[in-house]
């Protein structure tokens, strides 16, 4: 037997789910995040998950893992103390960005804090001028000023990036040797490493991002790869930000890649699930402990980015700078808000309810935890509607302190609002359910997209509690709820195809390049991909290796993909390439000019291996048969009223249920509100439909 | 046709959003010159059968009052349209703003049925006239370039070769226009696309309605906002630097005066020039519909900082602006205009929060750069022996604000460009980036300090460049507000190969040798509060980054203590 594993630290939870590639049996477990030592928890629930389900690890062939810690260090500014070193003269870079602002018309707006203070941005005198040439030397006793004031100012980690280093790296090159025999434990990062592309700005803060989580990334990694190869595992994959997974190896040279790495993963899943249920327009919603991310799959494509910034409040507008740090790393395009079941609830200054972004996070988490929160969340409001377990989540795993959680919100909510407990609790998932309302409409609406076209597939622990009341806000009329929708991201993981993208900069006219040299480009390129996916043990037989080529006419910035057959490079190979960017130009544009040369400014491979497809459909059988019950449950059509409450393994493929119902599951609790309708898919999919009025 | 349900306005409203900011990507990934392609001076707009403004891509503020005037003459002109026509036209007496700014106007269809238009105006790095750049200090619009009416570039899709000779022979180097050129009827063609494709999803009559609908939409929420500023009356009056050009007797460039008063009352706001002095020799002259668009943004990021009301032509209805043709904020043919498209619109946003801050002091930024800081640069390009002509705008200070601090080196108030990429740069002009930074002490002083300005210095590089500069508050900096000091003003100076600085007037052409320097400071903006009350740690956390010399925060803030603090990698290296 060969198992998959994939395991997904949220913010709260970690998620850790088993699939027999024979059978495509799938199992999930829950533990919580251990913050202080992810690793830990991953080890703990890997441990579990494996014992619980009589896997061993020599039978484990694939070992994937999402993680949130870069993401969460840009967020919570967490990251190491970083240094720059930039050509004299550009030191401001950095914090000038590219000087324009993110919200037209927001006087109170500012960007997010330059991830390197200005006292830690250093200068040397060097020069390369735009043909690449050496116009002044570099000099090293500045490297050697700037390594000592390195070494003063407790510095974590060096970031680099010189002008036209993308051209010539020679300068880059030096400096990283000399760092790296100086101070041989410091993490420094060369631009012309991370991403030898032209414009300073984006390439500085891509390798800033890249310095600033590189040493968080590679004390967990690190840790991580130790854990679990001492249990008899195979090394991790990591999921990347544009959906592929890489090395750990790969990850620590290009840490940014690592960023929405488990969203990406909830997107895979999202829309591998559209494709078994026949839906080609879905939104993805996945709501966990600390946020709530959308996106939007269109005719089962999923859209990424190229102009992603991390860290920002919000990806609202791609085109405009000034959210977030730029990353020039493909990213699917997320919208994401803070708001999650452990978002705490607050009265702001002018007697207005707030909830988030502040969350409860795994420690001490919400009140009802019992493990030292004070303040109520949105899984408090919750519990104390109705629509949790009053006495254990997770299946009785998780035991909940009900009158504590009533008592913090009537305190803290309830009194300084003149409102009753229910009322109280009751807004706060009004006010941050309309929060989630804007991830989605951000995907949609604000793309032009009518969400009434879509389904929405809703995840994440909280996911299916919100789902049907969120869905309403948007007009939205069809919900669909995983099997799993506690660890469906962690899904993504095991059900998703090994992927990898390569690129090199390679600037040549297409008229004069050099056919041999671009063959043997794309040689090594593919020679790189195919040891990736030996080591991931994909037959041959599944491998799609195949190669494109970034061209714009000479005086534009910005580039076409278009692909390149495969077998031997040849002047004709060039002159066929020319003609169908003239082609594609002519089609996304309106308009080519063919008799203007083609200018080649990258040569990429992208590498796939096929995994084996799972059959979800036989995930249901993971929860243990129970009773039925009623419970008290407040809904704003019947206030708080007895509503029945059904074990997700009592509903059989077929039936179909008017709300109000609450579905319990191991993993997520679904609630059903009044005016939808559920119904049992096969493949343990529940389809919730909005009735007429 | 009855009113539209709210879901589908909705989903309408931001699909029409939606198109505009696609027309000003694909003329970004399309477009040949870097003012274009990266640093982004361009808008796009949709609009309705009449030329009003339906929807503005995420922009610039600056042409909000003026595009609507561009479509408009347009129609005026010609009347009827067919499919594939494509008009251009840039005459700032005719609904353009300045030379340079060369509007693109295309009809959208659907099977027969007129749609509305969709506009780019795109800034041409060069539109003829003495001066590479187009931006010397004629005392004519006559003299400042090519000067096209709306004239029919494409009829039915067959190109008028005639007219196209004619453009392309007036400016410098043609080939990198005639990819901006296309670029624009690239982004028309995605506009209209997307209008027909909405006619064809909700019916062209639906489609009509909503566009409709929108402009009274942001009508309605402008005058909701407006009503609930307090009402009354303020008065505010700056002093501009000149206009560039020196007349008989002059020894300096003389200064001018802006006065403007403000009427809030209800759900309206009336802005009357009274007491503005007339339009000047120099090409600091506005027309209505530029200094309008000044108003307009300061307006809207008074009344609605949080982007509530989508920018069209119905936002503007409820705002009344008084100005006697032949004031410089009105001006009358045939002045030139080069410079005030951006400077006075720049001005008169500026002094709109000025007055405003006597009604609602909460809701106002103190002065930004107040500059668009240009630096044009021309000549041959000694690499390719081809000519080249470089556009650059320099940003300063944004304005210091009632809770925060300002913010340094960010666009402000009618601008939103982007600078060029020193690489991007280096690679299509004969110029040497030396040093692009952050200017200690340039933000004003305050409570809450000004945003620094920044410093920008190119060495330009075997040949001698035909170079022109515009920056105003040279002489006037930045003023604070509520007790908080001027940032520091704006400076441009040439360092000879020999090391000899020559500082230069605010406005006008000047050559640089080859192996000069050319350094220029766009100002830093006013401070807001009396700037003893700064937090100490504030101060002293400026000065460990080099933000605020130890000197300055003895002077200005009282803290003589903070000698030790300042760091050694923010000292200025050789």
């Amino acid at each position: 037997m060969t198992w998959r594993v994939g395991v997904d630290i949220g913010g709260t939870f970690t998620d850790v789910v088993l699939a027999d590639e024979a059978s495509g049996r799938v199992a999930v477990l829950k533990v919580s995040t251990t913050p202080r030592d992810f690793a830990r928890g991953v080890v703990d629930g890997l441990a579990a998950a494996m014992r619980q389900h009589g896997v061993v690890p020599a039978d484990v062939g694939w070992l994937a893992h999402a993680t949130t810690v870069v993401t969460n260090a840009l967020l919570e500014g967490k990251g190491a103390r970083t240094a720059l070193i930039t050509t004299r003269g550009c030191r401001d870079v950095l914090e000038l960005r590219r000087s324009a602002r993110a919200s037209l018309y927001d006087l109170f707006q500012d960007a997010p804090a330059v991830l390197v203070p200005r006292h830690l941005r250093l200068e040397v005198r060097e020069r390369v001028d735009a043909e690449g040439r050496v116009v002044e030397r570099l000099r090293m006793e500045d490297v050697d000023d700037a390594i000592d004031f390195i070494k003063r100012h407790d510095v974590q980690a060096v970031a680099v990036c010189l002008l036209f280093s993308f051209l010539a790296d020679a300068h880059e090159r030096a400096i990283g040797a000399r760092l790296r025999a100086a101070l041989p434990d410091l993490p420094v990062f060369l631009s012309s490493e991370v991403l030898p592309e032209i414009r300073e700005f984006e390439r500085t803060s891509t390798t800033a991002v890249c310095a600033y989580v590189g040493p968080i990334l590679a004390s967990y990694l690190d840790r991580l790869e130790r854990a679990v190869t001492g249990m008899g595992l195979p090394a991790p994959w990591v999921m990347g930000s544009s959906g592929g997974v890489f090395t750990v190896a790969e990850g620590l040279r290009m840490p940014a890649m690592a960023v929405e790495s488990g969203p990406a993963a909830g997107v895979i899943a999202a829309a591998l699930a559209g494709r078994q249920l026949g839906l080609a327009d879905v939104i993805s919603f996945d709501m966990g402990g600390t946020t709530a991310k959308a996106a939007l799959i269109e005719k089962g494509e999923i859209t990424t980015t190229a102009e992603y910034e991390v860290g920002g409040s919000g990806n609202v507008r791609r085109w405009l700078h000034g959210t977030g740090h730029p990353i020039r790393v493909p990213v699917i395009d997320l919208a994401e808000v803070s708001a999650g079941g452990g978002s705490v609830a607050w009265i702001d200054p002018g007697g207005v309810l707030r909830v988030g972004p502040e969350s409860a996070g795994a420690e001490p988490g919400p009140v009802c935890y019992g493990q030292g929160g004070d303040r109520p969340s949105v899984t408090d409001a919750d519990l104390v509607l109705g629509y949790l377990d009053p006495v254990a989540l997770l299946g009785g795993a998780l035991p909940v302190q009900h009158d504590r959680a009533r008592a913090s919100l009537e305190e803290r909510i309830a009194r300084p609002l003149g409102l009753g407990v229910l009322e109280a609790a009751a807004a706060i998932v009004d006010v941050v359910n309309a929060g989630m309302a804007g991830a989605l409409r951000i995907v949609s609406v604000e793309r032009g997209h009518d969400p009434r076209e879509f389904t929405l597939v809703a995840f994440g622990g909280a996911g299916p509690v919100h789902a049907a009341r969120l869905a309403e806000e948007l007009d939205i009329r069809t919900v669909v709820i995983p099997p799993i929708p506690g660890g469906f991201s962690a899904l993504g993981l095991v059900a998703s195809d090994v992927r990898r993208d390569y690129a090199r900069t390679f600037y040549a006219s297409l008229a004069t390049a050099d056919p041999a040299e671009i063959a043997a480009v794309y040689a090594a390129m593919e020679e790189e991909a195919r040891v990736m996916l030996r080591r991931a043990a994909i037959p041959e037989g599944r491998w799609e290796v195949t190669r494109a080529a970034d061209c714009r006419y000479p005086r534009q910035a910005y580039e076409l993909t278009v692909p390149v057959a495969a077998g031997p490079v040849t002047p004709e190979t060039l002159a066929g390439l020319a003609a169908e960017f003239h082609e594609r130009h002519r089609q996304t544009y309106g308009h080519a000019s063919p008799d203007e040369p083609v200018q080649l400014v990258n040569v990429r491979v992208a590498a796939a291996g096929r995994l084996q497809a799972l059959d979800l459909a036989r995930a249901a059988a993971a929860d243990a048969p129970a009773v039925p019950a009623t419970r008290q449950v407040y809904f704003k059509e019947t206030g708080l009223a007895p509503c029945e409450v059904v074990p997700r393994a009592a509903l059989a493929p077929g039936v179909s249920r008017p709300g109000p119902v609450v579905i319990e599951a191991a993993d997520a609790t679904i609630v059903v509100p009044p005016g939808w309708r559920c119904r049992v898919e096969a493949g343990g999919f529940i389809l919730m439909e909005r009735r007429h009025g | 046709m009855g009113e539209t349900d709210p879901a589908t306005f909705e989903v309408v409203k931001n699909a029409l959003y939606c198109a505009a900011e696609e027309m000003r990507v694909v003329l970004a990934k399309t477009a040949y010159s870097p003012l274009l392609k990266v640093a982004g001076d361009y808008s796009c707009g949709l609009f309705d059968v009449r030329g009003e403004m339906v929807a503005q891509g995420p922009d610039l503020p600056i042409h909000l009052g003026s595009m609507p005037l561009a479509v408009k003459a347009v129609i005026e002109a010609w009347r009827t349209f067919e499919p594939g026509d494509v008009f251009i036209h840039n005459d700032p007496y005719f609904g353009g703003s300045h030379l340079p700014d060369v509007n693109v106007v295309s009809p959208a269809f659907h099977e027969g049925t007129l749609l509305g238009f969709a506009c780019v105006r795109a800034h041409w790095p060069d539109i003829g006239s003495g001066t590479p750049g187009s931006y010397g200090a004629s005392t004519e619009i006559y003299g400042e370039g090519l000067r096209l009416p709306p004239v029919r570039l494409y009829r039915a899709g067959v190109l008028n070769e005639d007219v196209e000779q004619i453009i392309f022979t007036n400016v410098r180097t043609p080939e990198e226009r005639r990819g901006d050129l296309r670029a624009q009827m690239a982004a028309n063609h995605r506009g209209a696309l997307r209008l027909a494709e909405l006619a064809r999803k909700h019916g062209p009559a639906r489609l009509l309605a909503i566009m409709g609908e929108v402009m009274d939409y942001s009508e309605r929420m402008m005058r909701a906002m407006l009503a609930g500023l307090p009402d009354g009356e303020a008065t505010f009056e700056d002093v501009c630097d000149g206009d560039g050009v020196l007349e008989e007797g002059e020894k300096d460039d003389r200064t001018f005066r802006i006065r403007m008063h403000v009427i809030k009352q209800g759900e309206r706001l009336t802005v009357d020039f009274a007491g503005t002095d007339p339009q000047v020799a120099g090409p600091m002259n506005a027309p209505l519909t530029v200094t309008a668009s000044g108003i307009y943004t300061a307006l809207k990021m008074v009344a609605d900082p949080t982007d509530l009301v989508p920018p069209n032509s119905g936002c503007w209805r409820p705002v009344t602006l008084r100005a006697e043709p032949g004031m410089v904020v009105h001006a009358v043919a045939p002045a030139p205009v080069v410079y005030a498209n951006h400077e006075i619109s720049h001005r008169v946003c500026d002094m709109l929060f000025g007055a405003l801050a006597q009604l609602v002091p909460s809701r106002v930024m103190a002065c930004s750069q107040g500059t668009s800081a240009i630096l044009t640069l021309g000549g041959v390009d000694h690499r390719t022996g081809g000519r080249y002509v470089s556009y650059e705008t320099v940003k300063g200070g944004f304005g210091a604000r009632p809770t925060k601090d300002g913010v340094n080196g960010l666009a402000s108030g009618i601008s939103n460009t982007m600078n060029t990429p020193i690489e991007m740069l280096e690679m299509s002009f004969p110029v040497r980036i030396e040093r692009y930074a952050i200017v200690p002490d340039s933000g004003g002083p305050g409570r809450w300090r000004g945003g620094c300005g920044v410093e920008r210095v190119w060495k330009v590089l075997g040949h001698a460049s035909q170079a022109s500069v515009c920056l105003e508050r040279t002489k006037s900096p930045p003023f604070g507000l509520a007790g908080g000091r001027a940032g520091a003003p704006g400076r441009i100076a040439v360092v000879a190969p020999d090391g000899t600085e020559r500082e230069l007037v605010s406005k006008g052409p000047f050559t640089a040798p080859p192996g000069a320097e050319v350094c220029m400071q766009a100002p830093g903006s006013g401070g807001f509060g009396p700037p003893a009350e700064r937090e100490a740690a504030r101060v002293r956390a400026d000065v460990v980054d080099g933000y605020v010399t130890p000197e300055a925060a003895a002077r200005d803030y009282g803290q003589r203590d903070a000698r030790a603090l300042a760091c050694p990698a923010c000292a200025r290296r050789p």
